[in-house]
């Protein structure tokens, strides 16, 4: 389980170079058919790294705390500690802390399954970027109250909340969720282009 | 007979000069106060038994006013429950912040009624009555009320001299808050409150801020419920 602890964290850490690396791509190529192509290959590398990013954090979450085995019982012990990181951002009553304990972790195992299998992928991806704004503004009120606090995030080492956990968020997660985002969208609204044969199909039945 | 004469006198320079470079950079205040901190039993600064299957590792600064909410919401109805009912095992460290004015002084009134068994209240009143002595620095009115006359008498024997000696290191009661800063150091405190919570030798990262005894407990429970 740990190897795929470290395979989420991996790709949530470092597929935002192939994600942007991919949109520069994009950006060059003039030519409509082969930058829809390479569009439509960036959006499957994408849905695959942002939903690997709410897999990871959900996973870091949910994980049983060092030397306790994967039971029910272990999965509630992280829910619980997970509700004691929501509570210190002193923004929550204990109960509503706890609710979002308690939501959180399974609504990121549904946006990183719903980002990866690519269904209805403009709208998960706005989803996504709705949620990093989201934990960017948390952090950055606990940040701004002088708050230090662990941010909770799930992903990779530890952070405190402050100007990292922001610039990893901004960076690396929001970054490529909005990438996939404008990218899903633009080929939505693009037609494709007309293939060569098309072209001289319609030239040869034009008057 | 000269030489063996001249290697004693050059073996006495070495070890008096060892003996100066061993002896500690910081002199204690008074000789007889030092003797007396020594006689006394070691501090008791925890609540609860230590075979709890919890152990929960508190850092804090008495002037700090998020430990005072710590304190005030969570550990004291802790206490009062899980401690008491031998589900948990509350350690105290001090970690006095230096942009604190009084939180060193208020951990030496601790550290000295720690060592005559009265932790317990002056904690609570250093807590109970934290504004208050923090705008006037008036300690040691607040300990007195925490305790019987006698057992001040002790506490003000041990603080002789200390309450006023500002540098951290001056007092002899500065060695336990010092081996608390140090210990604290190494988890690493960057805040206070920050608490360790060990379940059955299991140490879990440390985490720091305000906690609500209900989500605390909530925890617990589900600890103690791990086979």
């Amino acid at each position: 389980m740990d190897a795929l602890g470290i395979v989420l964290n991996w790709v949530a850490e470092w597929g935002f170079i192939f994600v942007v690396a991919g949109a520069i791509a994009a950006l060059c190529i003039r030519d409509l058919a082969k930058r829809r192509a390479l569009v439509r290959a960036l959006l499957l590398v994408g849905g695959i790294v942002v939903g690997s990013i709410f897999l990871a954090a959900a996973y870091g979450k949910l994980k049983p705390l060092p030397g306790f085995p994967w039971t029910l019982a272990s999965i509630k012990t992280s829910i619980a500690l997970f509700a004691i990181q929501v509570e210190s951002y002193q923004v929550l009553s204990p109960h509503a802390a706890n609710i979002v304990a308690h939501v959180l972790p399974f609504t990121e195992l549904f946006l990183g399954l719903w980002l990866i299998s690519g269904i209805l992928r403009r709208y998960s991806a706005l989803v996504a970027c709705i949620a990093f704004c989201g934990f960017m503004v948390a952090i950055f009120s606990a940040y701004e109250r002088g708050l230090k606090i662990d941010c909770g995030c799930g992903v990779g080492p530890a952070q405190q909340a402050g100007p990292g956990a922001l610039l990893r968020d901004g960076g690396r997660f929001l970054l490529p969720a909005l990438i996939v985002t404008i990218g899903a969208f633009w080929i939505r609204r693009t037609p494709p282009a007309p293939s060569a044969a098309q072209t001289s199909e319609q030239m040869q039945t034009a008057p | 007979m000269w030489k063996s004469a001249i290697g004693v006198a050059a073996l006495s320079i070495i070890a008096l000069g060892a003996t100066l470079n061993a002896a500690p950079r910081i002199p204690a205040a008074h000789p007889r106060r030092a003797k007396a901190v020594e006689t006394l039993p070691a501090p008791v600064k925890s609540y609860g038994s230590s075979s709890a299957p919890i152990e929960m590792i508190v850092f804090t600064d008495y002037e700090c006013p998020s430990c005072r909410a710590l304190y005030e919401n969570t550990l004291r109805p802790m206490i009062s429950d899980y401690v008491a009912s031998g589900k948990v095992y509350l350690v105290h460290h001090d970690f006095p912040l230096p942009q604190h004015k009084y939180g060193y002084e208020a951990a030496r009134w601790s550290e000295a009624a720690a060592r005559v068994g009265e932790f317990a209240n002056v904690e609570a009143a250093l807590y109970d009555n934290q504004d208050a002595w923090g705008a006037s620095g008036d300690i040691a009115k607040y300990v007195s009320q925490a305790m019987p006359a006698s057992d001040f008498k002790k506490v003000e024997r041990l603080m002789q001299g200390c309450a006023f000696q500002d540098q951290p290191g001056t007092c002899p009661l500065d060695a336990s808050i010092e081996a608390d800063r140090a210990m604290g150091e190494q988890i690493p405190v960057r805040a206070t409150p920050t608490y360790v919570i060990v379940y059955k030798g299991r140490r879990l990262p440390a985490a720091s801020g305000a906690v609500s005894w209900p989500i605390l407990k909530q925890f617990f429970d589900s600890l103690l419920s791990q086979q």
